[in-house]
């Protein structure tokens, strides 16, 4: 297993692997405290990364004054997922219980209470005595967070701004098969393809007509129809990609995260920066040595504050947006990039690699093969 | 290293003068603590243009660059004034380690538009020496105009209709009992031909030496509540020579509107006098004046909407034929619907459609036409369309 990084680490939140830089792609190895067995979760925010293995939580990076500093701590029950957030950094366990933790060396994982759903679907459970039960704490299943949101949804359904109950999806079939939140907003995606977003969409990107804040999940009706398989949330963008291999961007542009034009021809004047409707994209033509349509069809989308990555079916990585910091890899030429374009001499499996951005980060956890 | 920039150094913030605004920001910290001690280094003459030069100027440019990302976070309105005082000493921090890399013309170009935008989306009250010997020397040896602009003709006054009153340079006391007390907009005639402006404004060539090389916020598109309206930051000499030049073309519109200009450019601000008629407030105590610069050529339209504040629009050159409507009749004026335009009417006050706004029948409008020299008195919440009918400057005062 190795994991490459590229992007901003002026804080020492990566500790790089001595060596040469992987030059035809301008990423670099970074060590990462686990071993081949254990599952490695990675969550990176701007001015640290956190790392779990096992019980086991690393954070690096500027906590209290200096670059380099690390703490490490031991959670109750494997770790499953994390979140780093600006001000806290989520922490769920396997059981289904959540924790959070202040990115401090004087750091302490401080259990999470949920308040309970107004209706929990569920009956209410009662002793024999016909005394009605402790509610049980939700076991949550997923988590995400930015810096102005923090999102937990439990296994009825529930979604939390932690902790308070927002909403709770209804009926048993509704499965919610990912989460992710930029700055301000939270994009869901469910078993049956469809997409909610709700929080701050004044820069479009929820993906809704009319720009304005939700409180509470709302179905991206200009996606209603479409089986959306992989979303993403970046940090005023959000992107989908359908089950027939199409990308969708929407929300800020002004990097050229959505890979859209950032200026109109004549370089004077400016596109428009939003785009609150989800854009269809008309990719080029890999290149890469498999043909056919569908081996490159897009497959799994990522992306960071200004920034968007792409994987394709046939493991090449394609990307957009902002780059000044090294986001996207070896120096560009200029501080964004406004079109997908491929990132030569990366080629993933897509079977045991994953790619994940922080901020202004990009990491690619490669697994073994 | 060139004398007038070692002179620049003395207006920098030290580290005793920002250590209190960091005290919960360990970023920001980390990073102006660096910038601080190196910048010490070089008053002390002791530094090359080593790696910590490096390594600092590149950590300034992430500091600018994540607090650019907070202050877009949220609402602008409640941005923590502290982020935007960080975002300010951070881009003047950027701005000396660019130019202890070079000085060149490209990059005094690219600093000036670093002082620029962190005017707008910073706040630089703390450090306003520094900012105005940071223009001075940014802009000198710029660029120079390859085409003089024009010296506009001042126009004559024309007889026209005008459905409110109007009072010839009223005293106070008049301007506080007939029109400010009965909240009853009034056109004021020939009430501010003392300012400089009315003159020197005229010669766009002194805009352009003034003002050419700070960036602004320029509206394109005519009708700000449109799909294809948008905004975006351009230089104001690339403003002034696309609008007012020679080739004008097929130029789509844009417009220098609502922008604090004054506060950016302190020399244009000698040139206006903020009329004494703001000073009567509901206490009659005077309290802060938003100034605003509108500028642009002939055709720029607001379409009807109102503002919370009494304002006083004041003609510098050109005219604007202005319709207005009483705050009576807001419910007949169909305001959209969205958090943004909640203030804005829905209708072209200058092409009614009665068959798809047919409320706007029982609506009483009121056209003037405002030229050079007069002053409008709008009363807050008072509906307003304004459409400029030649190439026109003018200058807002809002207050409550």
């Amino acid at each position: 297993m190795r994991l490459l990084f590229t992007g901003f680490n002026a804080f020492g939140q990566h500790e790089f692997v001595s060596g040469d830089v992987d030059s035809a792609a301008g990423f670099r190895e970074i060590n990462a405290p686990v071993s081949d067995q254990n599952q490695c979760t990675i969550s990176v925010g701007w001015g640290y990364s956190a790392v779990a293995s096992g019980r086991k939580l690393y954070l690096r990076g500027l906590l209290d004054s200096e670059p380099n500093e690390s703490v490490t701590l031991e959670a109750l029950d494997n770790i499953k997922a994390l979140s780093a957030g600006d001000s806290n950094c989520l922490v769920l366990l396997q059981s289904g219980q959540l924790y959070r933790v202040q990115p401090k060396l004087n750091a302490e994982l401080l259990a999470v209470r949920l308040e309970s759903p107004p209706h929990p679907n569920a009956g209410t459970k009662r002793s024999i005595f016909g005394t009605a039960k402790e509610p049980q704490p939700p076991i949550v299943e997923h988590i995400a967070c930015g810096t102005h949101i923090n999102v937990a949804i439990s296994s009825e359904n529930a979604v939390y701004s932690i902790p308070s109950c927002l909403h709770q999806f209804p009926g048993r079939q509704f499965r919610v098969k990912q989460l992710e939140c930029g700055n301000e907003h939270a994009v869901l995606l469910n078993g049956n393809g469809d997409v909610f977003t709700w929080g701050n969409g004044l820069r479009g990107q929820l993906g809704q007509a009319v720009l304005k804040v939700e409180e509470t999940p709302q179905l991206v009706e200009a996606l209603a129809g479409i089986k959306i398989t992989h979303i993403s949330a970046g940090g005023w963008h959000s992107a989908g990609i359908s089950a027939f291999g199409d990308l969708y961007t929407w929300g800020l542009n002004c990097s050229g995260q959505l890979g859209m034009r950032v200026m109109k021809p004549g370089g004077l004047l400016k596109e428009p920066t939003v785009y609150p409707l989800p854009q269809l994209h008309d990719l080029p033509e890999c290149g890469c040595t498999k043909s056919g349509e569908n081996e490159c069809a897009p497959l799994q989308v990522v992306a960071g504050s200004r920034h968007t990555l792409l994987v394709r079916a046939c493991g090449r990585l394609w990307v957009s947006g902002w780059s000044w910091h090294g986001q996207l890899g070896k120096p560009v030429g200029s501080e964004f990039v406004d079109a997908f374009q491929a990132l030569g001499g990366i080629c993933l499996d897509t079977n045991t690699d994953r790619v994940l951005c922080g901020a202004w980060a990009t990491l690619l956890y490669l697994g073994k093969r | 290293m060139d004398s007038s920039f070692l002179e620049l150094i003395k207006f920098l913030p030290r580290w005793g003068n920002i250590e209190d605004l960091l005290q919960d920001e360990i970023e920001a910290r980390y990073i102006l603590k660096k910038g601080t001690t190196y910048m010490e280094r070089i008053r002390s003459g002791d530094s090359n243009g080593d790696s910590e030069e490096e390594e600092t100027r590149y950590l300034m440019c992430a500091l600018v660059d994540r607090n650019w990302e907070r202050i877009h976070t949220g609402h602008f309105s409640r941005v923590p004034l502290a982020i935007r005082k960080i975002y300010a000493i951070g881009c003047y921090f950027k701005i000396f380690f660019l130019l202890l890399e070079s000085t060149s013309p490209a990059q005094r170009e690219l600093c000036s538009g670093i002082l620029d935008e962190a005017q707008l989306l910073g706040c630089m009250d703390d450090w306003s020496d520094l900012k105005v010997a940071l223009m001075d020397y940014l802009d000198k040896g710029g660029s120079e105009s390859p085409e003089p602009l024009p010296i506009l003709v001042p126009l004559n006054r024309i007889l026209s209709s005008c459905d409110i009153a109007q009072l010839e340079a009223p005293s106070l006391n008049e301007f506080k009992t007939k029109c400010f007390q009965p909240e009853q907009p009034t056109l004021l005639l020939n009430t501010i031909h003392h300012w400089p402006a009315l003159e020197k404004w005229l010669d766009l060539n002194y805009l352009l030496q003034v003002a050419g090389n700070r960036t602004v916020p320029i509206e394109i598109g005519s009708n700000y509540a449109s799909e294809e309206w948008s905004q975006q930051l351009v230089k104001i000499r690339d403003f002034l020579q696309r609008q007012f030049g020679k080739n004008k073309g097929n130029q789509e519109i844009e417009y220098l509107a609502q922008h604090e200009l004054f506060s950016q450019i302190p020399a244009l601000k000698r040139d206006i006098c903020i009329p004494d008629y703001c000073t009567i407030g509901k206490e009659d105590q005077p309290g802060a004046v938003d100034i605003k610069a509108w500028l642009g050529p002939a055709g720029t339209i607001s379409p009807m909407h109102y503002d919370p504040k009494h304002n006083l629009l004041c003609q510098v050159f050109g005219s604007k034929k202005i319709i207005l409507a009483a705050p009576k009749d807001t419910e007949n004026l169909y305001p959209h619907e969205s958090e943004f335009l909640g203030n804005t009417s829905q209708i072209d006050a200058a092409n009614l459609d009665f068959d798809s706004h047919p409320l706007v029948r029982k609506v009483k409008f009121f056209e003037l036409l405002l030229q050079p020299g007069d002053c409008l008195y709008m009363p807050p919440k008072w509906w307003h369309y304004v459409r400029s009918e030649a190439p026109s400057f003018s200058v807002s005062f809002w207050w409550e």
